[in-house]
């Protein structure tokens, strides 16, 4: 063979194996097209939720679940399910999210339950209302509310406690607590907004030369400037969790903990969480 | 017997009119001349049809009729020139395709990328492709320049072929940088930011050269649509021209060069000769090229698949956050290495446009007529100087060199980056076991016991962390600003949402001048279903 037909050989050879990889990349595209669909997806919920964070939260609250007096939730069963119907919205519940967000609230539909700031109850949050957000955002943000519906809980009726509440004498004989259980309560009853994760509260994990929650709680009841009636680093837990102005730590403003602890906490679950604190030194 | 005769005949009148439409449309070429072409054998008639073509072929009028032997030896060109013009054409093909998906805008520029990716068959591999090609059409321009200045292809009568190439190398740059807005995402918008930015520090024009590229102080609507224009009409449009200009020069009038050894100095009249020799530009270099062709799409489409080449894509471009890291695209970085030496208009306008008239005077400054290596060891010790600088130079732009980021910043930045993958997002959804894992002095074996196969992917981005921070928190003679004293780290794992988990990184120590206790954290969500690449 001249160099004339070697080079037209493999320029064949080439053309077909390349012609191969075509089509078997061909082949693989539904899939591919469709995974980097619900990455897709999967992302916009990952920035919702970094978006939501800093500018919902505080309203909203942590995890969606609102804040009695102040905002409704965005979590729960009736949202997802009635309140387009109530508000008389003909849309998607992803479009009322979208919309509402966009444009904000002027004044609230449920004034005695949900104030919000007063007026607007909520502020607009898209550019084109005046708002920081832009229109991705705010999509992405409703696709991160809209992945709590799976979980919603039902909050029509009174939720249902698995006992009596401990009530708020920190004098009670608690239950044998399970520390791995109360870890899971602290993101569960919100704790872990406060006191994990951020730092809206005292942090529990130690830090610096500052020692755990549970070591701490060792040392303060018997601090010469502790004003509440523990005499044990238990009680002390207890009552910081059910009667949390009896001592506001220092740094810290009074009421900022919630005061209702004591009846939305059943014996058991106290002391989960407080075995569990006493594990973090 | 008077059947056959007409049937002959009929056959010759058929095979004639066949051989007439094939010679109007390969220009010169019949059915005979075209087989012996493809086998490689002598022309059939005389004169040499194969020559005809160039003379009434437009598209062959332009390529030569020859070479000489020596000038085609591959170690003297390394085709580089060749594939330049390969990944031109590449680029035009795929782009224009490209150009169906994308509007540009800032409100759907993103989106339309994300849509060519999730909704258009092929459409990430026309991505991918355009951008390898672009990135190879540097590559290969630099090479070919270094390659034309090494064999001193640019001297005497090819001055001219040489300052047409310094101005494609500009026209080359132009082209990726423009490209490289488009996307409208984080590193483009702030790469093209800095990048622009360094117009304002020209001198007495600055801020009219900067609002005449970005449209408006800021890089908006505006921007978006100069930097598209620029890239899709007026820099094809004048890489196409220059191009034509460039390849015409040495096609048509000078031919390549041929190697030093085979022209300079006393070399045997034989060996000359041989190197004289003409090689047809039909069939030898035609089915060379073609044959190169098939080679280059074969290596980009693989590059593309096999080798898993991908243009990137980072979250949409936002003006309000700056990344921690700010980036140029490579082939800018020794620029961005000459920023940090000096001041602004010094450094990103002055310099470089003196460098740029040296370019342009190399054929001028460089009065020595040898052409071989070895009898102008000055050009190439300058050659070779100069190529070194640039890489040091490439080194210094990077972001992690001479910027002090705090030390709990830059550890936790270097764990999940803002943009692109990082350690921590590459662990296995399935590894993210919800806990409070604090730094200490040693790192457990595994974080997750309770997992049935462990987490040795968490485990081991935890343990970086540790030994970053511990290293941090005991070396003393470290600086100040990479010294973490008592440092206390944590990572808590949160379960936050159906297929969604909370990371926090968090460090605190004490200031290693005022002794106030400091804290830097960051907080990151996980998804299951994100796709990493
Ligand atoms: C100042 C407190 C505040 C902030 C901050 C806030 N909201 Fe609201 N939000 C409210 C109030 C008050 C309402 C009105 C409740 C009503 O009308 O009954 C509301 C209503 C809503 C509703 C409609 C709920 C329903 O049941 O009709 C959605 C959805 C919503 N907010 C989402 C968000 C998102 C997303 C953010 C963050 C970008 C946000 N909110 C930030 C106070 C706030
Ligand atoms: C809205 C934020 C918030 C939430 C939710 C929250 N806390 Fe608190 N917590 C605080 C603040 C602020 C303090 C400090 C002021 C004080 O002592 O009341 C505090 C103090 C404490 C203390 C005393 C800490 C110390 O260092 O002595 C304990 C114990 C405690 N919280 C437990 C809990 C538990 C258990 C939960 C969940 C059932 C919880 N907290 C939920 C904000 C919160
Ligand atoms: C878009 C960019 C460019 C294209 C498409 C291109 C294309 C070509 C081609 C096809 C050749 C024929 C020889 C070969 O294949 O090597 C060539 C030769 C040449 N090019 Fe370029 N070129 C480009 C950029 C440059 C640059 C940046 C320079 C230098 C500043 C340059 C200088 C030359 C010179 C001097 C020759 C003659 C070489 C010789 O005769 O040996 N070119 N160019």
């Amino acid at each position: 063979m001249n160099r004339i037909q070697i080079e037209i050989s493999l320029g064949v050879i080439f053309i077909l194996l390349t012609g191969g990889i075509i089509l078997w990349y061909g082949i693989n595209e539904e899939d591919r097209m469709a995974e980097f669909t619900r990455g897709q997806a999967a992302s916009a919920i990952e920035v919702g939720a970094a978006l939501y964070e800093t500018n919902c939260k505080d309203c909203h609250g942590p995890q969606g679940e609102g804040v009695p007096g102040l905002c409704p939730p965005l979590n729960d069963k009736y949202f997802f399910t009635e309140r387009v119907d109530e508000v008389g919205w003909s849309g998607t519940i992803e479009d009322y999210i979208v919309a509402t967000v966009s444009s904000g609230r002027l004044t609230s539909t449920r004034p005695d339950r949900y104030a919000g700031q007063g007026r607007p109850a909520m502020p607009p949050w898209a550019e084109s209302y005046g708002g920081p957000l832009r229109e991705d955002q705010i999509r992405n943000i409703a696709a991160f509310i809209m992945n709590w519906q799976a979980t919603a809980p039902d909050r029509s009726q009174e939720p249902v406690m698995a006992g009596p509440p401990v009530g708020t004498d920190i004098t009670v004989e608690l239950p044998e607590g399970n520390p791995a259980l109360g870890e899971g309560l602290a993101t569960t009853k919100g704790c872990a907004g406060c006191h994990i994760s951020q730092a809206i509260g005292p942090g529990w994990a130690a830090s610096g030369s500052v020692p755990g929650v549970g070591a701490r709680a060792e040392t303060r009841y018997s601090a010469a400037d502790y004003t509440g009636q523990a005499t044990s680093a238990q009680q002390y837990l207890l009552e910081s969790i059910v009667n949390p102005n009896a001592y506001v730590v220092e740094g810290y403003a009074a009421n900022l903990m919630p005061q209702n602890y004591g009846e939305t906490l059943t014996a058991q679950e106290a002391a989960d969480l407080i075995a569990y604190m006493l594990s973090l030194k | 017997m008077n059947r056959t005769l007409d049937f002959q005949d009929l056959r010759k009148k058929a095979i004639q009119a066949l051989d007439n439409r094939v010679r109007i449309i390969t220009a010169g070429l019949g059915l005979n001349e075209l087989r012996a072409v493809m086998r490689g054998d002598a022309p059939t008639e005389k004169p040499n049809p194969r020559y005809k073509v160039h003379t009434t072929s437009f598209l062959f009028h332009i390529r030569p009729r020859y070479y000489e032997k020596g000038s085609t030896i591959f170690a003297h060109t390394f085709r580089l020139g060749f594939f330049t013009s390969f990944f031109f054409f590449v680029e035009l093909l795929t782009g224009l395709i490209l150009m169906i998906y994308y509007t540009p805008s800032p409100a759907e520029a993103y989106d339309s990328i994300l849509n060519l990716m999730s909704n258009v068959p092929f459409g990430k591999m026309l991505r991918d492709i355009h951008r390898l090609g672009a990135e190879g059409m540097v590559i290969f321009t630099v090479l070919h320049m270094l390659r034309t200045f090494l064999t001193g292809s640019y001297k005497k009568e090819r001055s001219f072929t040489w300052l047409t190439g310094v101005v494609l190398l500009g026209v080359t740059l132009l082209l990726s940088f423009s490209g490289y807005l488009l996307p409208w995402d984080q590193l483009a918008y702030w790469a093209v930011t800095i990048g622009t930015s360094m117009a304002e520090a020209a001198p007495l024009f600055g801020n009219e050269a900067n609002l005449l590229l970005r449209g408006a102080p800021d890089i908006g609507a505006g921007g978006l649509l100069r930097f598209y224009l620029l890239h899709v009409v007026l820099l094809p449009l004048a890489a196409i021209l220059v191009i034509s200009i460039h390849y015409y020069k040495v096609s048509r009038e000078h031919g390549i060069s041929l190697p030093a050894s085979m022209e300079e100095g006393d070399v045997p009249a034989e060996v000359k000769k041989n190197a004289r020799q003409r090689i047809d530009f039909i069939p030898d270099l035609f089915t060379h090229e073609v044959f190169l062709v098939s080679l280059g799409l074969f290596a980009m489409v693989a590059g593309v698949t096999l080798l898993g080449y991908s243009a990137p894509l980072e979250t949409i471009a936002n003006p309000q956050v700056t990344p921690l890291d700010t980036k140029a695209p490579w082939y800018f970085w020794w620029l961005q290495g000459m920023l940090k030496l000096g001041d602004k208009s010094l450094m990103g306008i002055i310099l470089p446009t003196i460098l740029v008239l040296l370019l342009v005077g190399v054929p001028y400054i460089d009065r020595n007529p040898y052409r071989s290596l070895y009898k102008r060891p000055f050009a190439v010790g300058i050659g070779i100087l100069s190529v070194l600088v640039l890489v040091v130079l490439s080194y210094m732009g990077l972001p992690q060199y001479g910027i002090q980021t705090p030390a709990a910043t830059r550890i936790i930045q270097d764990l999940v980056p803002e943009e692109g993958v990082g350690p921590l997002r590459g662990v296995p959804y399935e590894q993210l076991s919800a806990g409070i894992y604090e730094v200490g002095e040693s790192v457990p074996r595994d974080l997750c016991p309770s997992l049935d196969f462990g987490c040795p992917d968490l485990t081991a981005v935890f343990r970086e962390f540790s030994e970053r921070v511990n290293f941090a928190a005991t070396q003393e003679d470290l600086q100040p600003f990479e010294r973490l004293p008592d440092a206390q780290a944590v990572m808590v794992i949160e379960d936050w949402q159906t297929d969604l988990k909370k990371i926090t990184l968090r460090i605190n120590w004490n200031d290693v001048i005022t002794g106030d206790a400091k804290s830097y954290e960051k907080h990151i969500f996980l998804h299951r279903e994100r796709v990493h690449e």
